[in-house]
């Protein structure tokens, strides 16, 4: 009576189980064949960091304050520039992304939005060397695509 | 001549696939009964309380989020985030708070996906595995959409938090809830009444009430056990008070109980977002508080309510930018060192379920 009762229970659990996974063969199905097909990212995606240019001068829009600089946690930014007052400009800024730990933290400080995050994440390389971004990099990493602005802090652009 | 027997010691791991990280267990066995496991760990150490005494109080939440448990981020930066606030007495927006614990709630429902796709995988159920990575996939969408990060956020700060929700999100975390507690159903069928899964888990890892106190077992391992001690509702932080939740509570303290206390949890946590989404108040969502935000001396212990257990952070202040010391109370650290006890008596293909089911972060366990 016992194995009955066992058997009665097994056959039911596989029935079960069966079922319910015949049942989800029929569904939509979840899986993505990545290198063909691409999810939607969100327009918030902390991918590379890029510095757009400012579109009606062509000039960068960094003051060269180095918040972004202090505030990394990981000291992966460096900054140089030259002249004084309006004359200032950037004479290099690097980003050692193979350091960068994408959190963000550039991106809030930066009183311009100067420096943002871009949805790209396809940044692996061979190379490390490849991982030291310079200012002609970023430039070019420049967002196509729309990407979030002014949400940081609740503030409103 | 007499068979000659003795006790054998066994190194399972450190590159043991089961052990979920990087954990040496040196098992005696006696035949294929063991008679004594001892954890050896610091495979996985990243010295965080130490790499934290030299960075801002503000940098330190992006290093908390992937120096600890990397499976429940925004537990982590939770827990940390109050510290500071209860040391620096800083005031976090109503609005805020809601959103920490839907979050939190949601990692939560994240992390114990992990858990049990994983030690399904264990106890050899590949189906269940492959569902629950679906259903956090849609949650990790949801954390992508806000904090542009699926694993690693940094989205809370000392005073609130860093961004709104997007326009939209909130009908979508509920339309997640609403298919996500069917599927919970869908856990269920497939393997609560499962002979095989009975058998494997039923009885298995027994751990009585006095030994999980005494061992300062926390969190599902300590309340399967016959604790009835959640941080939520001892002592509330946020906005736990105002939601309505229960405790789930066994008293079998073996591994199936383990994994009925967490179900029930996922349902739990789904019981408090709707709340906390219903009541989402508006206003602002967070207090200023500078980047290079200094403490006040003194120290402060909080604990929190992490999804393996009791998370306490402890810090010291000097007065500086930076905390003088840190100390991180993991729960999976004390939680292992439970295992012990939980795995004399079982034999050697029990080691893995019991293992399974006290649900370790090996990051967070080295810290």
């Amino acid at each position: 009576m016992r194995l009955l009762n066992r058997l009665t229970r097994g056959v039911t659990a596989l029935a079960v189980g069966l079922g319910l996974t015949f049942k989800l063969m029929l569904e939509r199905k979840v899986t993505v064949k990545y290198p063909l097909q691409k999810l939607n990212i969100s327009n918030r995606f902390h991918g590379l960091l890029a510095l757009p240019v400012d579109p009606e001068t062509g000039k960068d829009l960094c003051i060269i304050c180095f918040k972004c600089e202090r505030i990394c946690p990981d000291r992966c930014i460096h900054i140089e520039a030259e002249g004084k007052g309006k004359e200032r400009v950037l004479t290099r800024f690097d980003i050692e992304m193979d350091k960068c730990c994408y959190c963000g933290y550039c991106v809030e400080v930066c009183p311009t939005e100067a420096i943002v995050f871009v949805p790209h994440y396809e940044t692996s390389t061979y190379n490390r060397s490849n991982l030291l971004y310079d200012l002609d990099d970023l430039h070019q990493a420049a967002p196509k695509e729309p990407i979030a602005r002014g949400i940081f802090g609740g503030m409103k652009p | 001549m007499a068979l000659r027997t003795e006790e054998l010691m066994l190194n399972m791991g450190p590159q043991h696939p089961s052990t979920h990280g990087v954990l040496r267990l040196i098992v005696t066995l006696d035949g294929e009964n063991i008679t004594d496991v001892q954890p050896d760990i610091g495979y996985l150490h990243s010295s965080v309380e130490k790499m934290m005494e030299h960075r801002t109080y503000v940098q330190n939440v992006a290093l908390v989020d992937r120096g600890m448990d990397y499976l429940i981020a925004l537990n982590n930066e939770e827990a940390y985030c109050l510290a500071v606030e209860t040391l620096a007495n800083i005031q976090v927006p109503d609005r805020a708070r809601y959103m920490r614990v839907i979050f939190c709630e949601l990692n939560r429902i994240a992390s114990h996906l992990v858990w049990l796709g994983t030690w399904g995988i264990d106890l050899g159920a590949t189906t269940i595995f492959l569902w629950c990575f679906r259903e956090r996939e849609r949650i990790l969408d949801l954390f992508e959409k806000v904090t542009g990060g699926r694993l690693h956020h940094v989205y809370f700060r000392v005073g609130g938090v860093y961004a709104d929700l997007p326009e939209g999100w909130v009908e979508a975390c509920g339309a997640f809830l609403d298919y996500f507690l069917p599927r919970v159903g869908e856990y269920d069928e497939l393997f609560t009444a499962n002979p095989i899964f009975l058998a494997r888990t039923q009885g298995v890892g027994k751990m009585n009430r006095m030994d999980a106190l005494a061992l300062g077992a926390s969190g599902p391992v300590g309340r399967a056990s016959g604790i009835a001690y959640d941080v939520r509702k001892a002592a509330p932080y946020e906005v736990y008070d105002r939601l309505e939740f229960d405790v789930p509570v066994r008293t079998e303290g073996d591994c199936y109980s383990r994994y009925l206390v967490r179900m029930e949890e996922m349902r739990q946590s789904v019981r408090i977002i709707r709340q906390a989404l219903r009541d989402l108040p508006g206003g602002e969502i967070r207090t200023r508080v500078p980047m290079t935000m200094k403490a006040p001396r003194g120290e402060v212990y909080v604990r929190t309510e992490s999804p393996r257990g009791d998370l306490g952070v402890f810090i010291v202040s000097d007065g500086e930018e930076t905390p003088y010391r840190v100390k991180l109370r993991a729960p999976s650290f004390t939680n292992l060192y439970a295992l012990t006890e939980m795995m004399k008596g079982w034999k050697i293909a029990d080691v893995i379920a019991i293992l399974g089911s006290i649900d370790i972060v090996l990051s967070d366990v080295d810290r």
